[in-house]
């Protein structure tokens, strides 16, 4: 399993819903990064991932790959997880 | 003696000057003659030394009365036979630094050029911008921008910004046009509203009846307008704009009326300075959707009861003629290199019928000349596209403006580049100093802006009796250049050298030099909007075509940043050829195919509010149109890339006209060695001798995905992915 | 496996509509004067394999843009193993274009009936008599071979082309209509435009190429002819 990544702006309405995402994701042990749109770090991996939209999460393996992406929208906790832990969880 | 007064001293008769009684002599007996620019013969009068001074600083008449003395006396002691204006003027310089009145000095400076320049100038052509032919209208430009350049740095700009100019730190562009905004976005309708009514005009001209005149009035407006901005001149939607006066013509006619408007703008070589008006034609294949609903205003300037969405028929000819002709190029097959044909890419043009083949045809046109333009406009964007690659998203307030579309005027005040290489020498390694410097740069760019703002209001306060009357010009109830609208352009140069010499690698070596770049990028970005905010003005970043700032800067730096910046300038230092990597561009020699180049240089893309492209050299293949075409529709679908041309080489021959591909040193048809290559330089074709040393060197780097016979020669390198 | 002595990753040249990676195989049984890739037929030993799990793997990353490769050369029929190579590069999700001198039918009908190519480029020297065939190809050729090729690709078990490289030492312009008369084969008959740029036979450096817009003309009238 590899991370994910959680891109974030200050003033956006449905950004607390994907940190809350994230903070859950966490306590299970999943690397979760950060992303705020308004820091440069932020601004530049959003860039890479070509991220024009806040919230967006992507997951990732362990090579960096993207395997699944949500751009603009907010999936629901169990969407994720089903990605990340096969159907089964 | 003012300050662009060109003037000669002549000395009537050299014994006339007696040595040993200067202090008796009174200006009258000095039997000098002083020549003057208007054309007249003036007695030597000290007095004017003095009205000068008191006219142009603020020394005190005292001090005036006594420089004016000492000069004389100089002149008068001196066994000099000839006496020039100049030299009194640097006389009187002298004797105020020696008062220490620099204030003052600067304040009486005398703006010319040296007799030799003026001679190698008229001689020998201007390599700064290759799109200003050799001739005694050129150099009467190049003469007037010198004198305006100096001007610029010693009375618009402060000190400092001047000096950071001077230094390299960052480029002015067009100070030589410092007293005109940069370049701007037009928009048919108004002339088609107006007519032609420009201010100091003789004649006034009504809206125009045909297709013919209209055509007249744009490329006359455009020259009026050349003469009022330092760049480019863009034009929206052309082909919609001019299609309700297109009913009920026949192919033939169209095809005609495409051709006048291609060989009228690509043979303005006859207005300022002989340089061709530097002209976009934005072109869509659908209506764009801001002008569906939005009344048509047809001939004789009246609205003709029906929408534009109801004139796509003649619009979609129109362009279609439009391409009909680049594909044939000019009489000896060449590309034309102006007007640049920019067609939008839209989720609407994809649904709009009979695309495919049209994007087949002006990819037709991308394969056999290289002209076209493809400029994404993903998701609901709308975007004009004016200078080099400038372009503009229409923002909320804008769609309003586009019910009534001849409101649709904008402009780019200035373009201000940085050397981020420069940046990276002076930080030597060091991360935040390396982010705090690029600060202070954007900072400097920010106050360059503040500056030149505030001169241009200057001029447009006095109105339409000011130099800027036709900016000035209010027929809708807002002056015709909307200041509330202009942008402030902030580029750059180089970035792939700056990561170079932060972090060792270049941007296409590692994943973590790219993402580095991205970082700088992004710092820049976050502070334009900071900026922004602070002052009520829209900067934005902008890939600077940078046709001679990326030499200029390379050459500076080899003499600042000696010898570290030796190993980083690209292009050939023995020969002088040298350059930095343009904007956010990769390496040009990298070797990279063109999805690596588009995607990832794309990713920089929105970043660069002001408009970015991706260049694919074609170098000698004649690629399948629709294979191009396959890979437009996969740009626009799988990058964030802004806008791309491909740009094939030619050369043509001067003995029997023809053009053939590839850039050879002798004509394939005829073997004539008297040949010009030509391809694109920054943002528009040309023939490659008239290019500066810098461009030349990248033109030898650029990689065109064809080279694959010689790189398997030294064993093909397979990077990982 | 056939060595792989050169590739393009990216070419909009080369199989029309789509965007494809170029692989070429070394010799040639065909010894055409204006030859460009000569070097791959008289000493491909001057070249460094390439394998091509490299390749695939660096292709991999752009598979929603390359829609292809294609095989070119040389002469790629020349090499037995072709299915296999072929083979490999599918199961890699590409599809495969073919581009031959049609010297070897039985590879060729093999290749189309097992569907392991989506695209056949057959390059037609000259008019189909003996005599015109060996000037354009420098050798005498078996031409049983070479029609038996145009009919299986005339079947239409896959998609196909004719490409005629037009040199004007070669061939004249009735020389050009004799060939369309006799493939009847209409827009899928495509002129090339000879380049004089180190061709195999050095005097050729020194032809002129057609006008491009004259080929373009003879290109309109031959694919008028069904």
């Amino acid at each position: 399993m590899g991370s994910i990544k959680i891109f974030v702006k200050a003033k956006c309405p449905k950004c607390p819903a994907v940190k809350e995402i994230g903070m859950e994701l966490k306590k299970e042990g999943i690397p979760v990064f950060h992303y705020d749109l308004d820091t440069i770090e932020g601004l530049a991996e959003a860039s890479y991932y070509s991220v024009l939209s806040t919230p967006s999460i992507i997951i990732e393996d362990d090579e960096e790959r993207e395997v699944i992406s949500w751009r603009g929208v907010v999936p629901s906790l169990q969407e994720v997880k089903q990605v990340l832990f096969g159907a089964n969880s | 003696m003012s300050a662009l007064i060109e003037m000669k001293v002549e000395e009537a008769r050299p014994t006339g000057v007696r040595q040993g009684l200067t202090e008796e002599i009174e200006t009258t007996d000095m039997a000098l003659f002083v020549r003057t620019s208007d054309e007249a013969m003036n007695d030597w009068d000290r007095q004017r030394i003095v009205d000068a001074l008191i006219r142009e600083t603020y020394v005190d008449l005292d001090t005036a009365k006594e420089i004016a003395r000492e000069v004389e006396d100089l002149i008068a002691t001196s066994k000099i036979r000839m006496i020039t204006a100049p030299l009194i003027r640097e006389l009187v310089d002298t004797k105020l630094v020696e008062r220490g009145l620099e204030q003052a000095r600067k304040m009486h400076t005398r703006l010319g050029m040296p007799l030799y320049d003026v001679d190698q100038l008229i001689l020998h052509p201007n390599k700064e911008n290759a799109n200003v032919p050799h001739g005694p209208e050129a150099t009467n430009l190049t003469l007037a921008e010198r004198i305006k350049k100096e001007y610029a740095l010693l009375s618009v700009f402060s000190q400092e910004i001047a000096d950071a100019h001077m230094r390299g730190d960052l480029h002015l562009h067009d100070l030589g046009f410092v007293d005109r905004p940069y370049c701007s976005g037009q928009s048919l309708e108004y002339i088609k509203r107006f007519g032609l009514s420009l201010p100091n005009s003789i004649a006034m001209a009504k809206p125009a009846k045909h297709p013919e005149v209209l055509l007249a009035h744009m490329v006359k407006f455009a020259a009026a307008l050349q003469s009022h901005f330092a760049g480019a001149i863009g034009w929206d939607s052309v082909n919609l704009f001019f299609a309700p006066y297109l009913v009920g013509m026949s192919d033939r006619e169209l095809e005609q009326l495409a051709q006048m408007m291609i060989f009228e703008f690509s043979q303005q070589a006859v207005a300022r300075g002989g340089q061709a008006i530097f002209t976009d034609l934005n072109l869509y294949w659908e209506v764009p959707k801001h002008f569906e609903d939005v009344p048509a205003i047809g001939p004789k300037g009246e609205f003709t009861g029906k929408t534009y969405s109801e004139y796509m028929e003649e619009s979609q000819r129109f362009a279609w003629a439009l391409f009909n002709v680049y594909l044939e190029g000019d009489g000896s097959g060449r590309p034309f290199f102006f007007p640049k044909p920019l067609v939008h890419i839209t989720e609407k043009f994809f649904q709009t019928p009979g695309h495919a083949d049209f994007l087949d045809h002006i990819c037709e046109v991308a394969s056999e000349k290289g002209n076209t333009y493809f400029v994404f406009d993903r998701g609901e964007t709308a975007k004009i596209s004016e200078c080099c690659r400038l372009s503009f998203k229409l923002e909320q307030t804008d769609l309003e403006d586009a019910r009534q579309p001849w409101k649709m005027r904008y402009c780019a005040l200035q373009n201000v580049t940085l050397n981020l290489p420069r940046i990276a020498y002076l930080s030597k390694g060091d991360d935040t100093q390396l982010f705090s410097k690029i600060t202070e740069f954007v900072e400097m760019a920010v106050r360059a802006h503040l500056e030149k703002k505030l001169f241009i209001e200057k001029l447009l306060s006095l109105g339409e009796k000011g130099p800027l009357a036709l900016l000035a010009m209010d027929r809708d109830g807002s002056p015709y250049l909307r200041m509330h609208r202009a942008t402030f352009l902030i580029g750059m140069v180089g970035l792939n050298e700056l990561v170079q010499i932060h972090t060792g690698q270049e941007m296409h070596q590692s994943r973590q030099a790219f993402k580095f770049g991205l970082k700088v990028i992004a710092h820049m970005k976050l502070l334009t909007e900071k900026f922004g905010q602070r002052y009520g003005m829209r900067f934005v970043l902008e890939q600077t075509p940078a046709e001679s700032t990326a030499y200029r800067f390379a050459k500076l730096d080899l003499r600042y940043h000696s010898p570290k910046s030796g190993h980083i300038v690209k292009g050939d230092i023995s020969r002088g050829e040298v350059y930095y990597t343009n904007s956010t561009y990769l390496n040009n020699s990298a070797v990279l195919n063109p999805i690596e180049r588009v995607r990832q240089e794309g990713l920089f893309h929105p970043l660069i509010e002001g408009g970015a492209l991706t260049h694919i050299w074609l170098g000698e293949a004649r690629p399948s149109k629709s294979s191009l075409a396959n890979f437009v529709i996969k740009t626009f679908r799988q990058s964030q890339n802004d806008q791309i041309a491909f740009s094939p080489e030619f050369t043509t021959c001067n003995l029997c006209n023809r053009t053939s591909r590839g850039l050879r040193t002798s004509c394939a048809y005829c073997g004539s060695k008297d040949v010009d290559g030509i391809t694109r330089i920054t943002g528009y074709f040309t023939k490659i001798s008239s290019w500066n040393k810098g461009k030349i060197g990248e033109l030898r780097n650029r990689y065109r995905n064809d080279a694959f016979l010689e790189q398997r020669e030294e064993g093909i390198v397979l990077k990982a992915g | 496996m056939a060595e792989i002595k050169g590739f393009l990753e990216t070419s909009f040249v080369d199989w029309p509509g789509k965007i494809c990676s170029v692989l070429f195989l070394p010799h040639c049984n065909f010894r055409c004067p204006y030859c460009h890739n000569h070097p791959l037929v008289f000493s491909p030993e001057q070249y460094s394999s390439i394998s091509l799990k490299d390749i695939l793997n660096r292709i991999q990353p752009f598979k929603d843009w390359i829609d292809g490769v294609c095989l070119t050369g040389g002469e790629p029929t020349l090499h037995r193993d072709l299915p296999f190579l072929i083979e490999e590069i599918r199961r890699n999700g590409f599809m495969v274009k073919l581009d031959t001198n049609g010297s070897n039918p039985e590879m060729l009908e093999k290749l189309i009936e097992a569907r392991l190519v989506d695209f056949v480029s057959m390059d037609v020297k000259a008019p189909l008599d003996p005599f015109s065939y060996r000037r354009s190809a420098g050798l005498p050729i078996d031409l049983n071979s070479i029609l038996r090729s145009i009919d299986i690709l005339k079947r239409g078990m896959v998609e196909y082309e004719f490409r005629m490289t037009v040199v004007p030492a070669l061939h004249r312009k009735e020389d050009i209509s004799t060939l369309a008369n006799q493939l009847r084969s209409g827009r899928r008959l495509v002129l090339q435009n000879f380049n004089p740029e180190n061709p195999l036979d050095p005097s050729f450096k020194e032809i002129p190429p057609y006008d491009p817009k004259v080929l373009k003309e003879m290109e309109r009238e031959v694919q008028g002819m069904i």
